[in-house]
């Protein structure tokens, strides 16, 4: 075993990655160790970087261990760039980790100077290691004699890349500058954001809300002039001891009504599993519009008349809001012949515009029951065999006598979904529904489940549904 | 109950002529009186005039019956219902009734709201989701239908607070299971009630395994029980059209004993009462005569 990273402890007593963990060891008797997971590491990683979100909007994450800021036009809060980074520090050196930070006029370069410990302007002491290349060309640099980024920028570009390729000529130009290749930020940026600082932290969460529907009120400004709506706000209320508590809000239509929005955040408060809790305060609360619609700026109503879709709009978004969207939803019918599968329920907040449903027009009764159980419900039943309709069944325990019974209706398997579906035996099993009455007047969906002696030697009943 | 052949809201035509003009104006502030005081007893309530403020169930028997002290036929619109299912074996027939009732209502409306259905999650699992298909069959069309899947009953409450509250919907029908459900007290429903008879929304109460002698107080307009009837058979014994037992339990204006054995007509998207024995009907069967629907000793059943 190899040790991958050690804290400063580690690195003071002389450990350090590469090492072997048995000889760590015969140094360090009490050496505590762990398993390396890189999946905690690029999780921390990630949540690193969300805190570094209220230095700029744009931060990329670089595996394994380090995040680029851009901190272009951003830094006229603190008293210069390096106080903004210094910042930095302290907060996580706070938190407990260690950091070094650099800055450049690319992402490389700072990258480079701050994983080698070096402040801008030292790219030409940089070691070759710095080009990240693979190390038998740092090998074959070094054995030429260039031990630094600063031999190597002298030398022409055309030899450099005839002999060691133009991928080095490229990192070179980008460590000394003269190149920029764009970061990945760690999230698309709202198209509107709206934050406000505070010297004295807001402790009242009241008052946060206030602020949020201020903000929501000044992003709408924006939004009516670019002729959309809000469908999705992201919100990020920032303590000043570094926690950060995050809230969303979507609406079933794109909306730019202040007056619905703080409805809504209100629910979204509720329905919180932990409350905010503002602690010592928020010095920073942002507001994101993350998503948009297009919304024409909006028209008076005329007569005072109430506009009811958009009623019900803002009534489909305060109940998804407070039960989760799932819980809020239209039926959609489904392309499918089995019973269970002809229907989705999408969240109403997501759903496509209303499809029309098959409608009977005959004076038939109802065919299909209005509650359904899923999965259907076993029941004992006596039928005559081979393929007779139900005399008598129990369900619940209690016995049912059959009065009047329409079917069968035979519904066959989607065997075309199945492998071998085609052969025999292999397609899924039929189901013969019968529609049946029982003698005191109620109603039930009752099927067979599979052919007798042909695909089931005993085929057992279910119950799938009641009808009115 | 025979008083079929005027319009109860204006003056009788013939005596028009006949009061003197004086008369009239004392009719006129007499019946702006009794307006005011229907509001505050909830019968009556704030309608736009081109939307009736009462629905009927489509039977000519029931919808006179139910005129009260309102003179106007059927069940106010913009009011809270109750429809307890007789007993848990009920629980579709109620679920059906509810939703029959709300489609009825929205058909007099221009511009056809949706229908918010709110339900208990856990009772859902256990006892039967709606499913969608069936609705079409019944003739209400299922992209018309909210469904809200509440966790407990006093989000449903809740849930159906707001959609009575929004003027969104036409109808917001909430099913609450159990002899007590949580949050369902007077305060609650009267609430409802309220909201109801302000954004002018039918709402119904749907109550399944409520105890029959001891039904929780509300502040509903009317209360109903309703139970599944057999059904008048098609050909070949076929089972018939989805058929009710309903029975008027309490009404504001003291209306008690109304039952009567109803059949769902989709075709023509209105109830009508089931013909018993004598009345002539394809495929009726004979048999059926022993439980017919003004029999004293079927609301016991």
């Amino acid at each position: 075993m190899v040790i991958m990273a050690a804290d400063r402890q580690a690195a003071s007593l002389g450990l350090g990655p590469g090492m072997k963990l048995a000889d760590a060891r015969a140094r360090v008797p009490d050496l505590l160790a762990f398993d390396h997971d890189p999946r905690a590491d690029a999780h921390l990683l990630a949540r690193l970087a969300e805190a570094c979100e209220r230095y700029t909007p744009l931060v990329a994450v670089e595996p394994p261990d380090a995040l680029i800021l851009d901190i272009t036009g951003a830094a006229h809060f603190h008293a210069s760039e390096d106080a903004l980074a210094q910042d930095a520090e302290d907060r996580l050196d706070a938190a407990g980790y260690g950091a070094g930070w650099a800055l450049a006029g690319t992402a490389d370069a700072a990258l480079a100077l701050a994983r080698h410990g070096l402040k801008e302007g030292a790219e030409a002491q940089l070691p070759v290691a710095a080009l990240a290349m693979d190390d038998k060309t740092h090998q074959s640099l070094e054995r030429a004699g260039l031990y630094r980024i600063g031999d190597l920028a002298e030398r022409p570009r055309a030899n450099l890349a005839a002999r060691f390729g133009a991928e080095l000529t490229l990192r070179l130009d980008r460590i000394l500058g003269l190149e920029d290749r764009p970061i990945d930020p760690l999230r698309r940026v709202g198209n509107i954001v709206t934050e406000r600082r505070f010297a004295e932290p807001l402790t009242h969460i009241d008052a946060a809300l206030e602020c949020l529907s201020e903000l929501f009120a000044e992003a709408a400004e924006r939004l009516n002039q670019r002729g959309q709506g809000a469908r999705m706000v992201r919100m990020l209320l920032f303590r000043c001891d570094g926690d950060i508590a995050r809230l969303g809000l979507e609406t079933g239509a794109p909306t730019r009504d202040a007056a619905l929005f703080q409805r809504l955040l209100r629910e979204r408060i509720d329905a919180l599993n932990d409350p905010l809790n503002p602690g010592f305060g928020y010095d920073l609360i942002r507001l994101s519009i993350v998503a948009t619609d297009p919304l024409a700026p909006q028209q008076l109503r005329l007569a005072g008349g109430e506009d009811r879709q958009e009623d019900e709009v803002a009534l489909v978004s305060q109940l998804s809001t407070r039960l989760g969207r799932e819980r809020v939803q239209k039926f959609v019918p489904a392309d499918s012949h089995i019973p269970e599968q002809g229907l989705l329920a999408l969240p109403a907040l997501s759903a496509p515009a209303p499809v029309a449903w098959q409608m009977q027009p005959s004076g038939d009764p109802p065919l299909r029951p209005l509650h359904m159980f899923d999965p259907p419900q076993r029941v004992q039943v006596i039928a005559e065999v081979p393929d007779g309709p139900p005399h008598r069944f129990t369900w619940r325990r209690k016995a049912h006598q059959v009065i009047r019974y329409e079917g069968p209706e035979r519904i066959a398997s989607e065997w075309w979904q199945r492998k071998d579906g085609q052969q025999r035996g292999n397609g899924g099993l039929t189901r013969d529904y019968y529609r049946v009455e029982d003698a005191r007047g109620r109603r039930y969906w009752l099927f067979r489940h599979g052919l007798y002696g042909e695909e089931k030697a005993n085929p057992d009943w279910y119950v799938h549904g009641l009808f009115a | 109950m025979n008083n079929n052949d005027f319009d109860s809201g204006e003056p009788l035509p013939l005596n028009s002529a006949a009061v003197p003009r004086t008369a009239s104006q004392k009719a006129a502030a007499l019946k702006a009186r009794l307006a005011k005081i229907l509001a505050a007893s909830g019968t009556g309530t704030a309608q736009p005039d081109d939307q009736p403020s009462h629905f009927t169930l489509g039977v000519d028997r029931i919808d006179t019956a139910l005129r009260g002290n309102a003179g106007v036929d059927g069940l106010p619109r913009s009011a809270l219902h109750e429809l307890h299912a007789q007993s848990k074996d009920h629980r579709t027939s109620a679920a059906a009734m509810a939703l029959l009732l709300a489609q009825r209502c929205r058909a007099l409306q221009a511009d056809r709201k949706p229908i918010l259905w709110i339900s208990e999650s856990g009772e859902a699992r256990r006892q039967g989701r709606l499913y969608p298909p069936g609705l079409a069959e019944l003739g209400i069309d299922p992209s018309a239908i909210l469904h809200v899947d509440a966790p407990d009953s006093i989000a449903a409450l809740r849930a159906a607070a707001d959609g009575v509250r929004s003027s969104a919907m036409s109808a917001v029908i909430v099913e609450l299971a159990g002899k007590k459900p949580k949050g369902l007290d007077l305060t609650a429903t009267r609430r409802l009630s309220l909201s109801a008879q302000k954004a002018g929304v039918l709402g119904l109460l749907l109550r399944c395994g409520s105890d029959a002698d001891n039904p929780l107080p509300t502040a509903a307009f009317s209360r109903w029980q309703v139970a599944a009837a057999p059904s008048l058979a098609l050909e070949a014994n076929a089972p018939g059209h989805p058929a009710f037992d309903i029975t008027l339990l309490r009404h504001r204006s003291g209306l008690y004993g109304l039952s009567a054995r109803l059949e769902w007509n989709r075709d023509e998207q209105a109830f009508r009462e089931q013909p018993g024995e004598g009345t002539p009907h394809a495929g009726a069967v004979p048999a059926l005569a022993g439980v017919r629907a003004d029999h004293p000793g079927m609301r016991a059943a």
